[in-house]
């Protein structure tokens, strides 16, 4: 499958589909009682409305006037280096995702601890060193933190 | 009352907490989420059994360190440590990827001493006729400098004007979720108690800038894409007499509107730098360098921010109306210290009150001195390997986001922002028209709805009022002469076929 395209139209679809949306919820998400024609809506809507106006005039302006790339889908296109490189992000995405749901769990200490780790592994470093200096500079803002600033961190 | 103050000052403990104070402030500024007014607050405790000036200049230390320890990261790691600084990232950062740091510091330390110097001499004598001027400010003239500061996105948005509109639609949807402050009705909330508040403007700024840069790094291969600096020429890159020739006129044009925006109350140092920059690059000759690790971009946005900080006392201590939440903090620290800010306080308490104010340029000089000492130390941070430097960015931002508010909510949100700023930049999006939406969301909003009110829902208002009308053809002029400018710029080189 051939698909030609650039970051104007990827964007200009996604805040088109997103403007849209919003301005579908703006009555339901902002339950004003103000009479007034300028009110808690009001704002929101120019937000919302300019988005949507922009995106479409990005939208536009992608389909007829920018150059663009030309992708062919198959099997070869998954195993291509720029794809390897796009899947590497997202798993680093996913690293932080992992994270904040651990943070939730197990406290600061230990999910920073493991995030640190999971990094390094990530970048495929081996010297020991470079385990030890991150690790320990969670320690000692943790201490920082809870003894000098109050923070008691989770 | 001049020469009583000065004795006052002249005593060798002020002289000893200034550095402290100072010391602080930059640890505190440069940490992303941490910011001087959190350094303020843990330090007013500490200041119970001080003589009421030590107390002051040291919480005033704090504020100036605070503001200038903050361009630190933006122009090591991408990360402005306060919403002050996030104009300085446009030059500051690609000039340390050229490895020119240590120039890039030095310059950033070099204009906030000068912008500061300058702001404390006009708290010390126009603080009156300053704010006077400040005070026929309304919500017209509010609307139409936060319509001036957002003229900014036309001279970010190079590539594409309607990525920089659409983000500058976005920080101002963002800045609105939350409960609205007139009339109490939740925006967007999804019915999330904790999204009541909504989003906090450091919280979005770790997610916007520390966070999308740490994943901007997930394509990097440390085997084939590390640097390697060599110790000793990190600090032979230093500012050329030439350069600092060529840095005067930013570095007045960006003290000068630090001045005036910091003394109108409700603004700060962040706007300050943002309009300073724009104002800079828009009289420029070469305007196409700017964003690409020019200089004066550098000494525009750092001389307008510490500019800021010594004019936002002005409207604080002449009318006791704080100019922005460090000075908010820092009126309640008179208080505490049996000073009440306002008008009586030149009467009652003069000596002083102009202990303080000569003790503000003593600050800045001190600022100039320890910075010098220290920033040879912070430019070799560019040395450490990035699989390190970003382990420790995270943990930082980590704890800096839970220390906002207490909240693991704080930390959820920078990354889900992180996430989807790293995905805009990817598109080409510059993240800055978003900053600036937030930044200026609110301010504008507030600002709107007041003036209608008062007009009978006339838009005249906007027009009518002559310091509204002038900021708002000063916006429109500037959006223009970059228009102008860029087309001739095109015109000039076409595109390579």
């Amino acid at each position: 499958m051939k698909i030609k395209y650039n970051s104007e139209i990827i964007s200009g679809i996604v805040f088109l589909v997103a403007a849209a949306i919003l301005w579908v919820l703006v009555p339901s998400q902002i339950d004003t009682l103000e009479t007034s024609a300028v009110n808690a809506q009001t704002i929101p809507r120019i937000a919302i409305g300019g988005m949507f106006l922009f995106s479409l005039g990005l939208l536009l302006q992608g389909v007829f006037a920018n150059e663009k790339k030309v992708v062919i889908l198959n099997r070869s296109t998954f195993a291509s280096e720029s794809f390897r490189k796009e899947m590497r992000s997202v798993l680093y995405a996913l690293i932080l995702l992992a994270y904040i749901v651990l943070l939730t769990f197990v406290g600061f200490l230990i999910s920073t601890a493991l995030l640190v780790v999971a990094i390094l592994l990530f970048y495929g470093v081996r010297k020991w060193y470079y385990y030890a200096i991150p690790l320990a500079m969670v320690g000692v803002v943790y201490f920082v933190f809870k003894t000098l600033l109050h923070v008691s961190l989770p | 009352m001049f020469l009583s103050g000065l004795q006052v000052l002249l005593q060798w403990q002020n002289f000893l907490i200034i550095p402290l104070g100072l010391a602080l402030g930059i640890v505190v500024g440069a940490i992303p989420g941490l910011t001087s007014d959190l350094g303020i607050i843990l330090c007013i405790p500490l200041t119970y059994g001080m003589e009421p000036t030590m107390a002051i200049l040291m919480l005033l230390a704090i504020y100036c360190g605070g503001t200038y320890g903050g361009s630190i990261t933006a122009i090591l790691i991408n990360t402005p440590g306060t919403s002050a600084n996030a104009a300085t990232l446009f030059d500051g950062y690609p000039m340390t990827k050229k490895g020119m740091a240590y120039k890039a510091l030095s310059m950033a330390l070099f204009a906030s001493t000068i912008g500061g110097l300058i702001s404390a001499f006009a708290l010390l004598f126009l603080a009156p006729q300053i704010a006077k001027v400040t005070l026929l400010f309304g919500p017209a003239e509010y609307l139409a400098l936060a319509v001036f500061g957002l003229s900014v996105i036309a001279g970010v948005s190079n590539k594409s004007i309607f990525k920089g509109l659409i983000g500058a639609c976005i920080g101002v949807f963002i800045s609105t979720i939350g409960m609205d402050g007139i009339s109490g009705t939740t925006r967007f909330t999804f019915g999330n108690l904790q999204l009541m508040s909504g989003i906090n403007l450091i919280i979005a700024l770790i997610g916007l800038f520390a966070i999308s840069e740490i994943m901007m790094k997930s394509q990097y291969n440390p085997r084939t894409d590390k640097k390697v600096f060599d110790a000793s020429s990190i600090t032979k890159c230093k500012i050329t007499k030439e350069e600092y020739k060529r840095c005067r006129k930013p570095i007045g044009i960006g003290s000068l509107i630090g001045c005036i925006i910091g003394a109108t109350p409700g603004t700060g140092g962040g706007l300050a730098a943002f309009i300073a920059y724009n104002q800079v690059k828009t009289s420029s000759k070469h305007p196409e360098t700017f964003g690409t690790g020019e200089i004066e971009g550098i000494a525009a946005s750092e001389s307008a921010n510490n500019g800021a900080c010594g004019a936002t006392m002005i409207p604080m201590l002449t009318l006791g109306v704080p100019g922005d939440g460090a000075t908010a903090i820092l009126m309640g620290a008179f208080m505490i210290h049996g000073m009440v800010p306002g008008p009586m306080l030149f009467r009652d308490q003069g000596n002083v009150l102009y202990a303080i104010m000569i003790g503000l340029i003593v600050i800045n000089v001190f600022m100039y001195l320890i910075g010098s000492v220290f920033t040879r130390f912070y430019a070799h941070i560019t040395r450490i390997p990035y699989e390190i430097l970003g382990c420790i960015v995270l943990t930082f931002c980590t704890a800096g986001a839970y220390s906002t508010s207490n909240s693991l909510y704080d930390v959820y949100i920078i990354v889900i922002v992180g996430i989807v700023a790293y995905f805009l930049r990817r598109m080409d999006f510059q993240l800055v028209p978003i900053l600036l939406g937030i930044v200026l969301g609110p301010l504008a909003e507030t600002n709107f709805r007041r003036a209608l009110v008062l007009s009978d829902g006339s838009l005249s208002i906007f027009v009518t009022r002559p310091i509204s009308l002038a900021f708002l053809l000063i916006a429109a002029g500037t959006v223009l002469l970059f228009a102008w400018k860029t087309a001739r710029a095109k015109k000039i080189s076409p595109r390579p076929r």
